[in-house]
């Protein structure tokens, strides 16, 4: 992973990092709302100005792929560079979860 | 009694977010925004009143069917678009939490949105102010032009370099709410 895409995905906002790990599966922007908000409990909701615009960015750094389009819905993919920015931000995550369980000594 | 109006009101491209305001108040008072003309000229139809939010959005492209898809997938009416900005409402009475009334719900997209409008239209103005407005007055003036002429041409470019300045400021201070949180 170049240093430029590290110093831009890692770390992740909570909206780019649910885009991506959406898109493990081919999906649409409206799509991956409608995962996010159910796998939240509606408390993280994307809207539109923010998915497309998200989606661009990661298109254009490689992060993911067009793939086809249905119904006017562009679908998209996680590429190699994606998931390795993905894996890079899970174990983050997975460490401060960690650290936070151990509580404070 | 007529169904139709068109009006004329001048935004600078910092000024977006009094112009969603004002169009939520005429839309409210039962005039709903039908079509923009360039530069500045709003048309509206007569409606029933009601709540209805207004959000731009800056682009700089006239649209795309997926763009277009993805805003009326989140319940966004898309109304017009007049030099690069485009127009979408919806009812308030849709918006049941907080950032269905938005069209960016984080920070920065809402920072990207700025950037875009300061490289593709501030930098422009910036580049003709210092390039041409100025130079020429100074020429003017040095060739010793009719005093008409020139106090005529100050004034142009004293309006230029205001409006420049206000929407610069307004749209630095923007930025700067956006990231310290304030707005």
């Amino acid at each position: 992973m170049d240093s430029k895409i590290k110093r831009i995905y890692v770390p992740m906002t909570e909206t780019g990092f649910y885009i991506l790990f959406c898109l493990q599966k081919p999906q649409h922007g409206y799509g991956i709302g409608q995962m996010v908000k159910e796998m939240t409990d509606g408390e993280v909701s994307i809207s539109p100005g923010t998915m497309y615009g998200t989606l661009a960015k990661m298109e254009k750094d490689g992060l993911i792929v067009f793939c086809h389009e249905e119904n006017k819905r562009k679908l998209y993919r996680i590429t190699e560079l994606g998931r390795e920015v993905l894996d890079t931000e899970i174990r983050r995550i997975e460490r401060l979860y960690r650290n936070s369980r151990e509580g404070f000594v | 009694m007529k169904d139709t109006k068109t009006m004329l009101r001048f935004y600078t491209i910092a000024d977006f977010r009094e112009e969603e305001i004002w169009l939520r108040e005429e839309h409210r008072n039962g005039w709903k925004l039908t079509k923009m003309r360039p530069p500045c000229f709003f048309r509206f139809e007569r409606c029933e009143p009601e709540d209805v939010i207004y959000r731009l959005d800056f682009k700089n492209f006239s649209g795309n069917s997926d763009y277009f898809q993805m805003f009326a997938d989140y319940g966004w009416e898309y109304v017009s678009s007049c030099l690069g900005w485009l127009y979408f409402r919806k009812p308030a009475a849709e918006v049941t939490e907080e950032n269905e009334g938005e069209i960016f719900s984080d920070t920065a997209t809402k920072l990207d949105m700025i950037g875009h409008i300061m490289k593709t239209r501030m930098l422009p103005c910036l580049v003709i102010l210092l390039c041409c407005v100025l130079p020429y007055l100074c020429y003017a003036v040095e060739e010793g032009d009719a005093i008409g002429y020139v106090v005529f041409f100050s004034v142009l470019s004293v309006a230029y370099l205001y409006l420049v300045l206000y929407c610069g400021v307004k749209l630095f201070r923007l930025k700067r709410e956006l990231e310290t949180g304030k707005y």
